[in-house]
């Protein structure tokens, strides 16, 4: 019964989903869009996308989410995780996981995959440092707002198709790519050690 | 007379733990036996540990809770359902939530999640309810299927019901709320029950809801004996010894871990986190590494010889003594000077952490040691038994004449069981005077005991008086011990 329930739930929600992203469209804010599709035919498996708000280091990416729905859905929620990398206090820049209360004890039933998506796209607007998800995001959010801002935005235009280049975060991921280490680790070192390259180096080397 | 009736009536003031009965009689639990009568003359100042509580069985609790919602049914004029509500929100204080009631109806409402402190957003029910469309399900149903709390949203009984299933199958019941977004109203229970339509789920749900009102009610616990339905009611929640009537397991009334006199709840705790964390660990640095003589950098040996270099310094050294390699020689076999580390003075970093671990170590194997003592003294008394069943048929004495070995034996249990108790307060206890009196008085309750434990075992040829005066001292040891260390 319940399985029927989460079946029959999904698809009524994609035609809500669909209808306020053809209004958004109509309003001609389509950066405040969000998407819902099918991976397969079983509802069970969703691909979600959002798009980074304005005036925040996410404005410009299109960010992917991979969207679980279990069983017993919707008296249980949604599993969630970012599959765009993203640098954000409350999200894990290694695994995607979110930390977002309607996502586990806040959930209700009457809860929709839109309002999931709204919220986390108000969870980029509004970050929750003191909640965090990933503890070395946070803490650059604290301490270095700047370099925070920087680094988020750095991560947004190279995962996921952000507009702003950064040439010398660019060159310092080079500095290592060119000792031989792979772009992506590179990237994670410096992002956590707040762009000192030489800490970066010594974490990679030892 | 017996020693089984007597301990019960005076731990148990319940109607059904009197009668431990007259089968009871030769199969004396460690627990049960009471030995000197001059104990009993005044429990409550003389026994430290005397403690007033009660075994209910499940059916005897309900009568119980269900006093006090009929006391709030009557009083307030309110549902059964509601009562509860109350009772669960405020630790099931009577005179706290009449006071409250008649101070502000609304506020208890509101803080007992029954009522919403704002009125309900009237967009919701617009949006759906016009179309009589179900917000969960999205299908559209007659007015008629669907049901609303207090808050006013509003669902079709098939999503309730398919909710409350998977809350339930989730071991969530009396915290069921409502489904609407950020709406914090509880389903009182006769509305989960209007709408629960299988028994199987209707059974669990009030097996649920009873195990919660229990944990929520201050004066009660469940004992923590393996399938056992007895709760223990005292009305003081302190940390007291307390026996289940029926699968007579020990236990502390505060935080339902085994008993720890003397040591209290939070230390009992710490100490066992640390050795579920530690002791492998700890034993395993302790048999399998040393500080090199040198440098002190820790070394772990993994392979047989006794001829070491330090991996840091490249210093030669022996296992065994730690000396210098080069006076081995090829004799080193003969090696005998095994003494402390000569360089011990001077303590590094990790000649300090071996320290810390020679302390927790030496309490730690101790403690251990205790623990299995007391389970092979269970063996004891079944030889013990064995041993007179023998006398008896050789007509040497009868059962009455040799019923003191019981009371021995379960006083010696009793005394152990405490001697154990006392190494993690002692573990955690502050270098002082303080501390030199309880390693003192620890050490002369340890020297009873294995006195009694001696005389014990050689039941036939120690004299009964002698043996009995033996108990009476180990006891007045342990007693001395707790009245002035025990704090409850």
């Amino acid at each position: 019964m319940a399985t029927n329930i989460a079946a029959q739930r999904i698809k009524r929600e994609f035609k809500e989903v669909i209808k306020s992203e053809e209004v958004s469209l109509y309003l001609n804010v389509a950066q405040c869009s969000i998407k819902v599709e099918l991976v397969n035919d079983s509802c069970v498996e969703l691909k979600g996308e959002i798009a980074g708000p304005p005036d925040t280091p996410y404005e410009g990416g299109n960010f992917i989410l991979e969207i679980k729905i279990p069983e017993t859905y919707p008296f249980n929620p949604p599993k969630v995780r970012f599959i765009t990398k993203i640098w954000h206090p409350n999200i894990s820049s290694i695994t995607g996981a979110i930390c977002l209360d309607i996502l586990k004890d806040q959930w209700a039933a009457a809860m929709t995959l839109r309002t999931v998506l709204l919220s986390l796209q108000a969870l980029l607007s509004a970050a929750e440092p003191d909640d965090p998800q990933d503890a070395v995001v946070a803490k650059q959010y604290k301490e270095q707002p700047e370099m925070f801002h920087q680094t988020a935005k750095h991560w947004t235009s190279v995962y996921a198709g952000g507009p702003s280049k950064m040439p010398e975060l660019d060159e310092k991921i080079k500095r290592l790519t060119d000792m031989g280490i792979e772009e992506h680790n590179a990237r994670d070192a410096l992002s956590s050690y707040n762009w000192d390259l030489e800490r970066a180096t010594e974490q990679l080397f030892s | 007379m017996s020693g089984a009736e007597c301990e019960s009536d005076m731990d148990c003031s319940g109607s059904d733990c009197g009668d431990a009965g007259y089968e009871d009689y030769y199969s004396t639990q460690p627990w049960d036996g009471e030995i000197d009568n001059d104990i009993n003359f005044d429990k409550q100042k003389q026994d430290p540990e005397y403690a007033v509580y009660e075994c209910l069985r499940v059916d005897e609790v309900e009568r119980l809770l269900n006093e006090n919602v009929e006391f709030l049914t009557t009083n307030l004029q309110i549902t059964p359902s509601l009562a509860k509500l109350f009772l669960h929100a405020h630790e099931w204080d009577l005179q706290d939530i009449l006071l409250k009631y008649q101070d502000n109806t609304s506020n208890i409402m509101i803080d007992s999640k029954i009522i919403l402190s704002h009125s309900v957003d009237p967009l919701f029910n617009m949006k759906f309810l016009k179309g009589n469309l179900c917000s969960v399900c999205f299908l559209t149903f007659p007015t008629e299927r669907f049901s609303t709390l207090n808050c006013g949203h509003s669902f079709c009984n098939d999503c309730w019901c398919a909710y409350f299933e998977t809350q339930i199958l989730q071991g969530v019941s009396t915290g069921i709320r409502c489904m609407a977004n950020s709406c914090s109203i509880l389903a009182p229970e006769d509305f989960v029950l209007s709408l629960l339509i299988k028994p199987i789920m209707r059974e669990r749900y009030q097996q649920f809801v009873f195990r919660d009102y229990v944990k929520s009610h201050p004066q009660l616990r469940f004992c923590p004996g393996p399938n056992c339905q007895i709760v223990i009611r005292s009305k003081e929640l302190r940390s007291k010894r307390v026996i289940c009537s029926i699968c007579k397991t020990v236990f502390c009334f505060r935080c339902g871990m085994d008993y720890h006199a003397p040591t209290d709840c939070d230390t009992i705790k710490k100490w066992l986190t640390k050795c579920a964390d530690d002791s492998e660990t700890a034993n395993y640095i302790s048999a399998h590494t040393k500080d090199c003589p040198k440098c002190h950098i820790c070394i772990e040996k993994n392979g047989g010889c006794n001829h070491m270099q330090c991996y840091n310094c490249k210093h030669d050294f022996c296992w065994m003594c730690l000396g210098d390699w080069k006076t081995h020689g090829s004799e080193y076999y003969e090696c005998s000077r095994y003494k402390e580390n000569p360089n011990i003075a001077h303590e590094s970093v990790h000649a300090q952490a071996r320290e810390a671990l020679k302390k927790y170590l030496h309490y730690y194997e101790r403690w251990e040691n205790h623990s299995k003592s007391l389970k092979l003294e269970e063996q004891t008394l079944e030889e013990i038994k064995l041993r007179i069943q023998k006398k008896v048929m050789n007509a040497s004495g009868t059962w009455i004449d040799w019923q003191h070995l019981f009371e021995a034996a379960s006083l010696l249990a009793r005394c152990r069981y405490t001697l154990q108790y006392t190494y993690p307060y002692a573990y955690y206890m502050e270098a002082g005077p303080r501390k030199e009196l309880f390693e003192y008085q620890q050490a002369q309750l340890e020297a009873e005991i294995e006195n009694l434990s001696w005389k014990i075992e050689r039941a036939e040829t120690t004299d009964r008086g002698d043996l009995e005066n033996q108990m009476d001292i180990a006891e007045k040891r342990r007693i001395t011990l707790l009245k002035d260390f025990l704090e409850v």
